[in-house]
């Protein structure tokens, strides 16, 4: 009780939060604040934890990418910052997006799509930090061809000319990849032919046959094809788009209006699980033993339909970086709005302004 | 009426009144329009009010907006025509293969035997989550899409057309046996008009699947169509351009429901 006592903000619970300590369930009243610090208790590792648990419900999809979270979660790095986080499976970044925006969820980590654009530029959510990113060496996105194309002439980006391209939707990271791809190979992107096939497992599949001719994904999904040998790489994404700020973190309007001192809460957890992250995934400076263990934690969520021991391998391979301190590269977002706003796939006039809150994070 | 009942009662004779008539609900065109425009206007005002936020729904003027877009940059007919194209290939093609294997199976041991279970089974697959595989099967062009709709259609078409059958009275049958009529005289004369309501109305449920169906069979690399732009929409979170295309299959649904009607009241004027 003391830790009530303590959290005065904890008094006002508006019906939003009200309604997720119901949705959290199975605890009592005020067990989300009890929960949260037995949660963290669990884990050993509660300093200085700040008596008020907030709470705060985090998406993530089922991907490496998002492992910052995972781990911040399980090292107990929300909990530590007065946090009670929960993470919130979802299958797409589309209803992630939606679900912020509308409240039900906290905080999210998607790509820079239309869609969120068009909710940002509705005031209803903002990018707040950024996170995956082409960096300097370290293995990156890949463009790839279909066997089929590549045997055709389809080697480098001038071949993509004329060719179809797989996309999941319009305004998707995959048509700005392609439109860069063409811009830098001196084509107008107008001369791809795109191919929205909605999903991931749709994109391989179409590649795969053949019937689409070029794709590009995270190295975790290109190496196990180029590997298969039902494709060959013809780019680099680094190459053509330096720097390129793939995924980034958004939060609600509302919780930067209302609760700025939460999202800088879960901005300082997070870097921390970006810590470990990198040391585990991408410098691999952590001890071995220390790695498995985080891995054996991302499991949980990541390729969790596989045994630990088939997954570790997924799960290691292929992991790109996570800006340190989810830094945002404003002049990537910057680029990918102009493209965006460009061909009209957001509404006329949406704004960096709108788009993004750079007073939480370093810009780079 | 009921305060004439205990005087009737008193002098012996209870006359009986007129308790017939009710119960007969009839559509009125007036009142249909009123709801709907009345809809229509609480939702406007809703979200002029700010009442309703542009998160939740888009104002029926915006939609009516994108709609008239549409109209203008001539992207209607194009969405429209590829779908229609669509919906009426795989609805036609996948009603007649449900028809016949729906009949086979209404009529011979062998086909109920062999198939019954079989379609059964095949019915409860949720055709969406077979997209990736459809890719690899029929590719990205029509074939997929068109594919999609008719094994979406076909079997809800087949176990209509064979519960049909085997609702069709038997003293029919064995009536038109005593009199001597041939067995393809007894299946034309009796068992196919006999079904046909109940394959008539599985028509009219197979048109909705499909309609439901051609968002999904859009998914796959189709770059026009109502369903993709409902979907583009989606993915953009444009929900003015969303419900736009919604109201469009809607009405396209309506369409489809009246034609199906009308279609009722001709072969089935027999029944009256």
């Amino acid at each position: 009780m003391r830790a009530t006592a303590t959290g005065g903000s904890n008094m006002a619970l508006t019906r939003r939060q009200l309604g997720a300590n119901v949705v959290a369930g199975g605890v009592v009243a005020g067990g989300v604040v009890a929960g949260g610090v037995a949660a963290g208790a669990a884990f050993g590792i509660v300093r200085n934890a700040r008596a008020a648990s907030e709470p705060v419900k985090i998406g993530i999809l089922p991907l490496v990418s998002h492992a910052p979270t995972i781990i911040a979660q399980a090292q107990g790095y929300f909990a530590a910052q007065g946090l009670a986080a929960r993470l919130v499976t979802f299958q797409a970044a589309e209803p992630m997006a939606v679900g912020i925006a509308s409240g039900d969820i906290d905080f999210g980590v998607t790509a820079i799509t239309g869609g969120l654009v068009s909710l940002a530029d509705k005031g209803a959510v903002k990018v707040i930090g950024g996170s995956l990113a082409e960096a300097k060496g370290v293995e990156g996105q890949k463009v790839l061809a279909s066997n089929a194309a590549y045997a055709k002439g389809l080697t480098s980006l001038a071949g993509l000319k004329g060719r179809s391209y797989a996309v999941t939707t319009a305004g998707s990271s995959f048509e700005y990849v392609a439109y860069k791809a063409a811009q830098k190979a001196g084509f107008p992107a107008s001369e791809i032919v795109f191919r929205p096939l909605q999903t991931i497992p749709a994109c391989i599949a179409a590649l795969k046959t053949g019937q689409v001719d070029a794709w590009d994904m995270l190295p975790s999904v290109t190496d196990p094809l180029l590997k298969a040998k039902v494709a060959h790489a013809i780019a680099a994404v680094r190459d053509f788009i330096p720097g390129y700020q793939v995924t980034a973190v958004f939060t609600s309007t509302a919780n930067i209006n209302k609760r700025k001192e939460v999202v800088q809460r879960f901005l300082a957890g997070f870097a921390r699980g970006i810590d470990d992250y990198d040391a585990a995934l991408v410098a691999k400076t952590m001890a071995p033993k220390q790695i498995d263990a985080i891995v054996a934690e991302i499991h949980k969520y990541v390729f969790s339909a596989m045994p630990l021991d088939k997954a570790r391998a997924h799960i290691t391979h292929g992991v790109m970086r996570v800006n340190a301190g989810a830094a945002l590269n404003v002049a990537s977002v910057a680029d990918q709005l102009q493209w965006l706003n460009a061909n009209k796939l957001v509404p006329a006039g949406s704004t960096m302004q709108r788009l993004v809150d750079t007073s939480f994070v370093k810009t780079i | 009426m009921h305060d004439d009942a205990p005087r009737a009662a008193g002098a012996g004779v209870r006359p009986v009144p007129f308790r017939g008539g009710g119960f007969r609900p009839q559509t009125n065109t007036y009142v249909s329009l009123a709801v709907f425009a009345g809809l229509i206007l609480l939702w406007e005002g809703g979200s002029r009010a700010g009442l309703i936020s542009p998160i939740a729904l888009p104002a029926p003027s915006q939609v009516i907006v994108a709609l008239a877009d549409l109209v203008r940059t001539g992207m209607l007919w194009k969405n429209l025509s590829v779908s229609l194209m669509r919906l009426g290939v795989g609805w036609v093609l996948g009603s007649i293969l449900g028809i016949v294997v729906g009949l086979l199976i209404g009529l011979f041991t062998i086909a109920r035997a062999a198939l019954l279970q079989l379609t059964s089974a095949l019915f409860a697959v949720p055709k969406i989550a077979l997209l990736p595989l459809f890719i690899v099967w029929f590719g990205i062009g029509e074939s997929s899409k068109i594919a999609t709709i008719l094994f979406g259609t076909f079997f809800p078409t087949v176990i209509a057309t064979y519960s049909g059958v085997d609702n069709v009275d038997r003293n029919l049958i064995r009536m038109a046996q005593s009199f001597g009529l041939s067995w393809g005289s007894i299946v034309r004369k009796i068992i196919l008009p006999g079904a046909l309501p109940a394959i008539l109305s599985g028509l009219r449920i197979s048109s909705a699947i499909a309609i439901v169906l051609l968002v999904a069979a859009e998914m796959i690399g189709a770059q026009f169509g109502i369903g993709a732009y409902i979907l583009q929409a989606g993915s953009l979170f444009a929900i003015d351009q969303l419900i736009a295309g919604v109201t469009i299959l809607a009405v396209l649904g309506l369409f489809i429901s009246w034609a199906i009607g009308r279609a009722e009241r001709h072969f089935l004027d027999w029944r009256s």
